[in-house]
């Protein structure tokens, strides 16, 4: 245990954590994963979004993660997160009053309490996750590896008959005539859209037998395979 | 900007689950502002103010209900959202068989919202709300909905608007009813099975020609049917026919009345219409048509008079027959006549104000020409008297079923005078008062009836009776303040009655003990609302089920107007006008009173409705209703009238500070 500790956060600012903090991320490891494969209505699926300063997860900054959750087939607003680091020069956080004084590190440990484990809905799994992977692991020193479900994937795989290959965001937005406001999306406005699709995806995908979490992460994986291979 | 310094200081000292909520905060209010870039193209939600679209946009859940699929109807339940609808269109159908509203679909797009009525009145919805494509629908909790409705003046106002409209809606419906059962009764075009007598008097062809003479003077008919055993008429017996077949042709009254009738008697089906048997009558020369079943079995017959009777009741021909009637038998067919063109109003749209005041308006012709009749009896040429109603005829707001209340004030300078001239209006009353019952005034069973020696009064006598009453306010004189309070002269020197509204106005508002006794007598009848069932059914004994529209309904607005009226100075004695002036004079805002008197019109509306179509033809209506016969919107809106009473009572009791 104490070996896999010091793997983990080898290298890392992980190192510099306070006790408090790391005491937090020893809980969150140790909570329980929500279950996989109960039916949809009865599993919380948190659906994000988020800003960079570029298109390289390798390079580029994270600005923002703005998260929402879809649970019994409903939006709630009350169940959503947003997490700014774009004012941030250094370590703190500044735009929130309330969350005035507290790290990056700190806020990002929220980021995880809040997303409890949840699968996770995004728009082109390698993009976001592979800034938030490094955000994580520079910051917290963990390997971020949530379930993820892609909607880039699992989109053409479920209503092949709008498209059945990959398309940008905008393409299935305009397709399902989503009310998609003027001009540029926030973070959280286009997390909001992929949520909507998301509904969408639900009722299309039960229609298929697709009925948990498990059988969607699957779906997910197996279009993302079949995509490679041709 | 917090530098890092502060920071550090700081750093520990939030706990995690705080920043988390924070953090939640944050997001909850970008998803609001997501909502509510949504919110301000739509009315109403474009003219509320920003406190309260905030709350409804970090309240609003976002729904997905894919083409086809139910969104909410009758068997869902009470309904637990605020719907509206941000993408697609829902159809809203109108569940069962009996349409409340005047459409039985009606499709609805981007920006329009659902279940109203239900989710403001936490039950189950009427319509059944279908998506017709992919919709997406932001939907309000619904105790975060009532809460809207309490801090939002503009949501509140679109909310109260469109169940108002919803109400008129089940008004305009209700004229409808009224409408084809009215010309069901009124036009030529009415099939026979509705016209004439249903009951026809019949004998079989072997009975003696003196037994059918004897059944028909017995029952005081002009004409006999006769029929044999399987009910299909073989002949019809005339008076006429006894003149000619019988006096002239020397058949000996013991012969079979066969040999006496009309053989061919014309028949025609039930369902051939009153101009088919008008066009017969004419053709053939005869009075009387018989009506068959399709086996040809007897079921009524229809005589010339009938046919008559259905284009007789107008207006104008009603208020002639009064005018010019020179016996108490016309007028009681003008009475008659007088509920069967309130029916006909009614049905072409007149409201319960109008109606009731039209109603007493044609009842005070019938006793003005009552009382003229009777005068050619009795003189009092030259002594100042007036004829007064009280009561609901004294308010002008008579219903269908309605018994006298009446009294007389004369001017009499010389006391010794007073008893012997009271005698003579007492007889004079008493004729009236008997008249009045005939044409279908029943009388007073409290005996408040100018016959009555109580209330056949001269001036000063009224006068001292109302001071009386207002100085000490026992409960006898409670009860006869709330009848006696509300009259109007109807004949002869008005100036007399004027003279008893000054002094009565000038008593009750010097005398703030007898407004508050008053307010207290008012406030012991509660409008039927339950706290867990929509209604209380089971306040009158020996009627469980029912509700006295009457005792917990108008009446409630009758004794609130009364009270403020007479505390105001207002003139008027009909509870529409006391509400509306009264609330002028206390500043109430004029769509709080206007909300009151719709309720108030709601249940007399729904009174007249009972008494006129609810009843079999020619019995007494009442006031009871049973809340489980009316339709789901009507027994809604009745709910709203009642809260409107509760209302209305409510500010009474602060006003007048009875606990």
């Amino acid at each position: 245990m104490l070996g896999l500790k010091k793997f983990l956060f080898k290298g890392s600012s992980a190192a510099n954590l306070t006790d408090e903090l790391r005491a937090a991320l020893e809980t969150w490891r140790e909570s329980p994963a929500p279950a996989m494969d109960d039916v949809h209505f009865h599993t919380r699926y948190v659906v994000l979004d988020i800003a960079c300063s570029g298109v390289n997860p390798a390079t580029d900054k994270l600005l923002s993660i703005a998260a929402s959750t879809v649970r019994q087939a409903t939006i709630l607003p009350e169940d959503a997160f947003f997490l700014d680091l774009a004012a941030q020069g250094g370590d703190i956080a500044t735009t929130l009053e309330s969350a005035a004084g507290t790290t990056v590190d700190q806020q990002l440990m929220a980021f995880l309490q809040f997303t409890a484990k949840a699968p996770i809905i995004t728009y082109h799994v390698p993009y976001v996750g592979g800034f938030l992977q490094r955000t994580f692991k520079e910051r917290l020193g963990i390997d971020f590896q949530p379930q993820w479900i892609d909607l880039a994937l699992l989109l053409p795989a479920l209503f092949d008959e709008k498209s059945d290959v990959v398309k940008p965001l905008d393409f299935w937005i305009d397709s399902f005539g989503l009310y998609a406001g003027n001009g540029r999306r926030s973070a959280m406005e286009n997390t909001l859209m992929l949520a909507r699709l998301f509904q969408m995806l639900l009722v299309r995908a039960t229609g298929k037998e697709i009925d948990t979490a498990a059988q969607l992460v699957d779906e997910s994986k197996a279009s993302n395979l079949l995509r490679r291979n041709h | 900007m917090n530098k890092p310094e502060q920071a550090s200081e700081k750093e520990n000292t939030l706990p995690m689950s705080e920043l988390e909520m924070s953090l939640r905060q944050d997001g909850r209010q970008r998803v609001a502002g997501n909502t509510l870039a949504f919110l301000k193209n739509h009315a109403p939600f474009n003219k509320m103010k920003a406190d309260a679209l905030q709350s409804f946009a970090e309240k609003a859940q976002i729904t997905f209900y894919p083409a086809g699929s139910l969104i909410v109807g009758p068997d869902s339940g009470n309904v637990r959202y605020f719907y509206l609808i941000e993408s697609g269109k829902v159809q809203a159908r109108q569940a069962g068989e009996v349409t409340v509203t005047e459409y039985s679909i009606l499709s609805l797009g981007a920006g329009e919202c659902f279940p109203i009525g239900a989710v403001t009145a936490g039950r189950p919805s009427t319509n059944t709300y279908t998506a017709v494509d992919d919709v997406f629908c932001y939907q309000l909790p619904a105790e975060d909905f009532m809460a809207l409705l309490v801090s939002s003046p503009e949501f509140n106002l679109f909310c109260t608007q469109y169940i108002a409209s919803l109400l008129n809606q089940s008004r305009q419906q209700l004229q409808l009813q009224f409408a084809q059962r009215a010309s069901e009764q009124q036009t030529l075009n009415s099939p026979l099975a509705g016209i004439g007598s249903r009951t026809p008097i019949t004998v079989s062809p072997e009975t003696t020609v003196r037994a059918a003479l004897e059944t028909m003077s017995k029952a005081g008919i002009g004409s006999l049917v006769i029929a044999g055993e399987d009910r299909k008429p073989v002949g019809v017996f005339t008076r006429s026919d006894l003149l000619d077949r019988v006096v002239l042709a020397d058949l000996p009254l013991t012969a079979p009345i066969s040999q006496a009738m009309s053989t061919t008697p014309l028949k025609l089906e039930e369902h051939a219409t009153a101009y088919d048997a008008m066009l017969a009558m004419a053709s053939n020369g005869i009075r009387h048509v018989l009506v068959t079943d399709a086996e040809g079995k007897l079921t009524g017959v229809v005589s010339e008079r009938d046919l008559f009777a259905l284009q007789r009741v107008g207006l104008r021909q009603v208020r002639q027959t009064i005018d010019s009637a020179q016996n108490i038998e016309t007028l009681q067919q003008a009475n008659t006549d007088i509920r069967q063109l309130a029916f006909n109003m009614l049905a072409q749209g007149v409201g319960a104000e109008q109606l009731t005041q039209f109603i007493s308006a044609l009842n005070d012709a019938l006793t003005r020409r009552v009382l003229q009749l009777n005068l050619e009896n009795h003189n009092f040429d030259g002594i100042e008297w007036c004829w007064l109603a009280f009561g609901s005829e004294g308010r002008d707001e008579q219903t269908f079923v309605t018994d006298q209340d009446n009294g007389i004030v004369f001017a009499c300078d010389d006391t010794a005078a007073v008893d012997s001239l009271r005698q003579r209006f007492l007889t004079f009353a008493l004729d009236v008062n008997k008249d009045l019952d005939r044409c279908g005034f029943t009388l007073c069973k409290g005996n408040i009836m100018a016959s009555n020696p109580q209330w056949c009064l001269t001036l000063d006598e009224w006068k001292e009776q109302f001071s009386t009453w207002i100085r000490v306010p026992q409960p006898e004189a409670l009860l006869n303040a709330t009848i006696f309070f509300d009259f109007r002269p109807l004949f002869g020197k008005v100036e007399l009655a004027e003279s008893m509204r000054r002094h009565l106005l000038i008593q009750t508002q010097s005398s703030p003990m007898f407004l508050k006794a008053m307010a207290h007598n008012a406030l012991d009848v509660e409008p039927p609302l339950g706290k867990i069932r929509d209604f209380l059914t089971d306040l009158e004994p020996g009627h469980p089920g029912k509700i006295d529209l009457k005792k917990y309904g108008s009446r409630i607005f009758v004794d609130v107007a009364r009270i403020y009226a007479l505390s105001t100075g207002v003139h008027n004695s009909n509870t529409v006008q006391r509400l509306r002036l009264a609330s002028q004079r206390l500043s109430i805002r004029t769509d709080e009173i206007n909300a009151v008197l719709e309720g108030l019109n709601f249940i007399q509306f729904l009174r007249l409705r009972h008494q006129c179509l609810d009843v079999e033809p020619g019995a007494q209506g009442d006031n009871l209703i049973n809340p489980d016969d009316l339709n789901e919107l009507d027994r809604r809106i009745l709910k709203e009238s009642f809260r409107q009473a509760r209302k209305i009572q409510t500010r009474l009791k602060l006003d007048y500070q009875v606990n």
